[in-house]
């Protein structure tokens, strides 16, 4: 199975790559508009549904500084298949290129269960957890914002500071009391 | 004029909306210029009705007039109602000859010789279909005109399109058709909707069908709504086979608006760790049924986004290769349409 790895490729001069991966390919494309427009950074954005990434891009694919998984907390086959395609990823990449980016946590139809879920796998993955709204464009230049900042460090261009050492301050915590019942 | 024919028409006025009401008369031809410009569309429906019940009796028209209305009013909003699909089968030799004059003087003497009392009103509309409007009665009352069954048929097809037909009728009216139109039987098509022009799309065949290529690369390109060459998609080919399957199992661009889809199972129930039904000797009974506003552009985008896995399984993509929204499964496989004979006498 082909392991997508971190630091088997040169990087390009000032220029930081971010895949992003999600099951219904909606938000993923409103981010990626915003996200390209950065000017201080040459920003290229890779777009999937799932992993593993196809064979035939093996070439022309850049070196990946950032792994994004945009889970929708209203489907529950979106979260199974971020959970399947964290599979492909080379460990390297969980010290700090990881990020889980999840959508419709304000939803009252959502189970609580499938974000505690989340936040679960993203703590033992020692990875950062964002939520976005990505219905208003407002709330996409937000997400968008909060990534380049991770993504800027992910790809080396923040001096004095490595994606290992932010992820250590940003990463995602349980709460010791998860499993104790919410009021409702 | 009559209390009846008041009544068909007060009935009438309530279910034509005020914004139709003006081009609906226009096409019924049947008022002067005079009696058009005196009317002001700008009322109250109530105030209309009063107005267009004074003109009736002016005219003198009677019951025949107003259904002519009501059928000209239909004709050009077939959206309403419930319609029911059947399909003619086994023809004679000269079933694809018919023409209007003969269908049309078979249909109504077989009709008249079947039921003492109907009334039967053929009209040719401009899409070479034939709209027949039933009013039945029996042999002690006369016509009722208020529940009149609207059937239409494209002559030389197989299909006829039904609405607002009860079971004592049904007979009645197949035997009627089976005769004028030169078969020998007709069955149930299994298929139904709100929307006559949507089923009769779907039967006929007539909305953009997609079919198989070897090279299907100028489709494939018209997915890229990605415009900026920093923006990469890593799965657009697996992305692009996937619409391509699913147009080819449902069509592309608009298609008909079907309103649901009924599979009825009879088949075993099968889990290995449930024994005690797996043990029953019936089969296991259940409905499944999918309601949409469009349901073929659920099913298609539902096909094309990866959640129905593609290739399209069988069960979906008959509904617009069959043509059919209603399905039997048994364990052999989708059990056979109803059938219904009229016997010949």
């Amino acid at each position: 199975m082909s392991l997508l790895k971190p630091f088997s490729k040169l990087p390009g001069l000032n220029t930081a790559n971010v895949l992003l991966v999600e099951s219904e390919e909606q938000f993923q494309q409103s981010l990626a508009d915003v996200l390209v427009e950065e000017t201080a950074v040459t920003v290229n954005v890779r777009l999937a549904k799932s992993l593993p990434l196809p064979m035939e891009n093996e070439e022309s694919r850049p070196r990946i500084d950032l792994v994004v998984f945009i889970i929708s907390l209203t489907s529950e086959l979106s979260f199974q298949s971020a959970e399947a395609s964290l599979k492909c990823l080379d460990p390297g990449y969980f010290l700090g290129k990881v990020c889980f980016m999840v959508t419709n946590a304000r939803n009252s139809s959502v189970p609580p269960e499938r974000l505690d879920a989340v936040r679960k796998l993203a703590a033992s993955l020692h990875c950062p957890l964002l939520f976005a709204e990505d219905q208003t464009p407002d709330g996409v230049t937000n997400a968008a914002e909060r990534l380049l900042t991770i993504l800027k460090v992910a790809a080396g261009l923040v001096p004095m500071a490595t994606a290992l050492y932010l992820s250590s301050l940003t990463r995602c915590t349980v709460p010791p009391d998860v499993d104790q019942p919410s009021f409702d | 004029m009559d209390d009846s024919t008041k009544r068909l028409l007060q009935r009438l006025m309530r279910r034509i909306p005020t914004q139709m009401l003006k081009t609906t008369l226009e096409k019924w031809g049947r008022l002067t210029a005079a009696q058009q410009q005196s009317i002001d569309f700008t009322q109250a429906k109530w105030a209309l009705t009063e107005k267009l019940l004074a003109i009736c009796e002016e005219n003198e028209w009677t019951a025949k007039h107003i259904a002519e209305l009501e059928m000209t009013y239909v004709t050009e909003n077939p959206n309403q109602g419930m319609w029911y699909a059947f399909q003619l089968m086994d023809p004679e030799d000269d079933a694809h000859s018919v023409e209007l004059m003969q269908f049309k003087e078979q249909f109504k003497s077989h009709l008249g010789e079947l039921v003492r009392h109907v009334s039967v009103k053929i009209k040719k509309h401009t899409d070479e279909a034939v709209w027949i409007r039933i009013a039945w009665g029996d042999s002690f009352t006369r016509p009722n005109h208020l529940k009149p069954t609207y059937v239409v048929h494209h002559l030389q097809t197989p299909f006829v399109f039904v609405t607002s037909l009860t079971s004592k009728q049904k007979p009645l009216l197949s035997q009627a058709l089976v005769l004028s139109t030169r078969y020998h039987a007709i069955k149930d098509a299994n298929l139904s909707g709100r929307k006559l022009t949507a089923i009769r799309d779907l039967l006929m065949r007539q909305y953009q069908q997609v079919f198989p290529t070897r090279y299907p690369s100028p489709l494939a390109e018209e997915n890229q709504t990605v415009s900026n060459p920093r923006i990469e998609r890593e799965q657009a080919g697996l992305a692009a086979n996937r619409c391509q399957m699913a147009c080819e199992a449902f069509g592309d661009g608009m298609l008909p608006q079907l309103q649901s889809a009924v599979y009825k199972l009879e088949t075993k129930f099968r889990d290995h760790t449930n024994k005690i039904m797996t043990e029953r000797e019936e089969p296991f009974r259940c409905v499944v049924k999918f309601t949409s506003t469009n349901l073929l552009e659920s099913l298609r985008h539902c096909a094309s986004s990866g959640i129905a896995s593609t290739p399209v399984t069988p069960l979906l993509s008959s509904i617009p290769l069959k043509g059919r929204n209603y399905f039997v499964i048994t364990d052999n496989g989708p059990g056979p349409s109803s059938q219904m004979h009229p016997s010949q006498n």
